[in-house]
């Protein structure tokens, strides 16, 4: 290694260092040797910096967990995750992804088992936001009657991801973000151990969340995969497309038709 | 090598623009006040799509847009990160921006983890040592993201909270050094010169911050200057944080002064980013601003 990059690993395991610097000296030393007088009090304004930067930017992506754990167990978390993973690119849009994963491995919050769910959905909200635009092509739709079913396939809005649960994570969501159902009627569903399934989608500019059955989850997972339309149909059991086209349709959710290639066909049917 | 900015309209005394920030940009874009340019962050519309994305595009059909990054890590030993190029470049190629900027620091890195080296990228403004080898890094840097955007970019002076021992020049050496060997620009951010002259000070360096202040100005190649910042920043008692979350200050409208009188119609940007206040503050502080550059340059 250069002394620069010898200079600037020691910074940065300085700034990311468990425990927190100001609890804890061993930070000041990582770098002691590198730097002027300023070092010390220096470092604690990058840390807090830090802290501060992780607090904010999960705040944006995650408000639904945020009042779940109320603001200060939030900060907390915020900045226990942006030590365990820190952020790789500079656009800060992108960090924040496990944290999913790392709510449902956490002791502290084994009572609360919904969270690692939770954090998905609102992860997939954030997301979506940003997604590639994407215009609705209602003329596609035609295909449906021009095209075998094995040949075509359904274009999805932008951003879309769906979500099955053991938890009534779409209600929690929704009662926290639209105050619909209740936290009442959340809290019988979860009692009950009634399980939900969610899909986001980007109606417009807007992130969109809705319930949505099991069977219509397996549908819009099969076209997520690249399935064909018979194929999508075929895994999805109970499943009225004809009931649900019209509604995903006027929701945005579902943008138009388009013809799969001969290759795709031919995968699609091995996968199947 | 590029030439800085070689169309700057420097005939025009009143380039003054503001930071876009997220709480104006509806009444801005209704309102459409008389300023030179807006400024945002360049990361915060990296994404593929959406609203942020297509109000940017409605500001940019107003007003000449200046990027700037504060991701790019420009002194990083490790380099450029090349999916942060690849996002600026499709950015720049859709707003066509009248500059591109960031600064003259690193994030990029790696931290020693159970499992070994972890690449990092700190969200901050880390100060590189003002060392042959840090101009060396930065200035492969600098050179790779202009190849790579076809333009040059304008390279900003930080607000430092820690000193490398390893300097064995002055920041303003520094910063020439790397807009002669480049051909990037400078982007002066005053406030920042002024908050390391009052940390130096906090940590009993003498002299006049003002005076130091204008010592660095005067120590950089005015030909070079392509953008100045003003801002805010917050007195802690034991440290003074380049926060952007107030009214620029007596002093730094005094070394402001200075500079104008040194840089000439320098485009200048308002900076405002913790505490947003009402459009109206920003625009009297551009307003100020503006006063000056006439009386400076009359």
């Amino acid at each position: 290694m250069t002394a620069l990059a010898v200079e600037q690993q020691a910074l940065l395991d300085a700034l990311f260092t468990r425990p927190p610097v100001g609890s804890s000296e061993n930070a000041i030393n990582l770098i002691a040797a590198y730097t002027y007088y300023t070092g010390a009090r220096g470092q604690k304004v990058y840390i807090n910096n830090g802290f501060s930067l992780a607090e904010r930017t999960l705040l944006a992506a995650y408000p639904v967990m945020a009042q779940l754990l109320g603001e200060d167990s939030f900060a907390l978390l915020a900045r226990d995750f942006w030590l365990a993973h820190p952020p790789v690119r500079g656009d800060l849009a992108h960090w924040g992804a496990a944290l999913g994963d790392f709510v449902q491995h956490n002791a502290l919050l084994a009572g609360e088992p919904y969270l690692g769910d939770v954090a998905r959905v609102e992860w997939a909200l954030h997301r979506s936001a940003s997604a590639a635009d994407r215009d609705a092509q209602p003329a596609t739709f035609a295909l449906l009657s021009t095209v075998e079913p094995d040949a075509l396939t359904l274009q999805l809005a932008s951003g879309v991801f769906v979500l099955a649960s053991a938890y009534p994570v779409a209600s929690i969501i929704t009662a926290h973000l639209n105050n619909s159902p209740t936290l009442e009627e959340v809290g019988r569903k979860l009692r009950a151990g009634s399980g939900e399934c969610a899909v986001v989608w980007r109606q417009g500019f807007k992130p969109q969340m809705a319930p949505c059955t099991s069977a219509q989850a397996g549908f819009m997972q099969a076209l997520l995969s690249g399935a064909s339309l018979l194929s999508a149909l075929e895994r999805a059991d109970e499943f009225d497309f004809n009931q649900w086209l019209p509604v995903a349709v006027q929701c945005g959710l579902v943008l138009g038709a388009r013809p799969i290639d001969p290759t795709q066909r031919i995968s699609d049917h091995e996968s199947a | 090598m590029f030439c800085a900015d070689p169309d700057l309209p420097r005939a025009d005394l009143t380039q003054v623009g503001i930071g876009w920030r997220h709480p104006h940009y509806g009444e801005l874009l209704a309102t459409r006040p008389d300023l030179a340019f807006l400024e945002v962050h360049s990361e915060n519309f990296f994404a593929e799509g959406g609203a942020a994305l297509e109000v940017l595009r409605q500001g940019r059909a107003q007003y000449p847009v200046s990027l700037h990054g504060v991701g790019l890590s420009l002194g990083s030993a490790v380099g450029v990160d090349e999916w942060h190029l690849d996002q600026l470049q499709r950015l720049v190629a859709q707003i066509e921006p009248v500059r591109v900027s960031d600064h003259a620091c690193f994030a990029r890195g790696h931290i020693h983890a159970p499992g070994g080296l972890q690449p990092v990228h700190a969200s901050d403004l880390l100060p590189v040592p003002f060392s042959s080898e840090a101009l060396d890094v930065m200035c492969a840097n600098v050179q790779r993201v202009q190849d790579r955007l076809k333009r040059p970019i304008s390279v900003e002076n930080l607000s430092a909270y820690i000193a490398w021992q390893s300097s064995n020049m002055g920041e303003p050496e520094f910063l020439a050094s790397l807009a002669h060997r480049t051909g990037c620009g400078l982007l002066v951010d005053v406030n920042n010169i002024y908050v390391n002259a009052l940390n130096d000070r906090l940590q009993g360096v003498a002299g006049d911050p003002v005076q130091r202040c204008t010592d660095w100005l005067d120590a950089i190649p005015a030909a070079a200057v392509t953008e100045m910042h003003l801002a805010g920043h917050a007195d802690c008692g034991d440290i003074v944080i380049d926060d952007h979350g107030s009214r620029v200050c007596d002093p730094v409208w005094s070394v402001y002064r200075h500079a104008v009188s040194r840089f000439g119609a320098a485009p200048t940007l308002i900076e405002w980013d913790t505490d947003v206040p009402a459009l109206d503050v920003l625009l009297g502080e551009a307003a100020k601003s503006r006063q000056i550059c006439r009386e400076v340059l009359a």
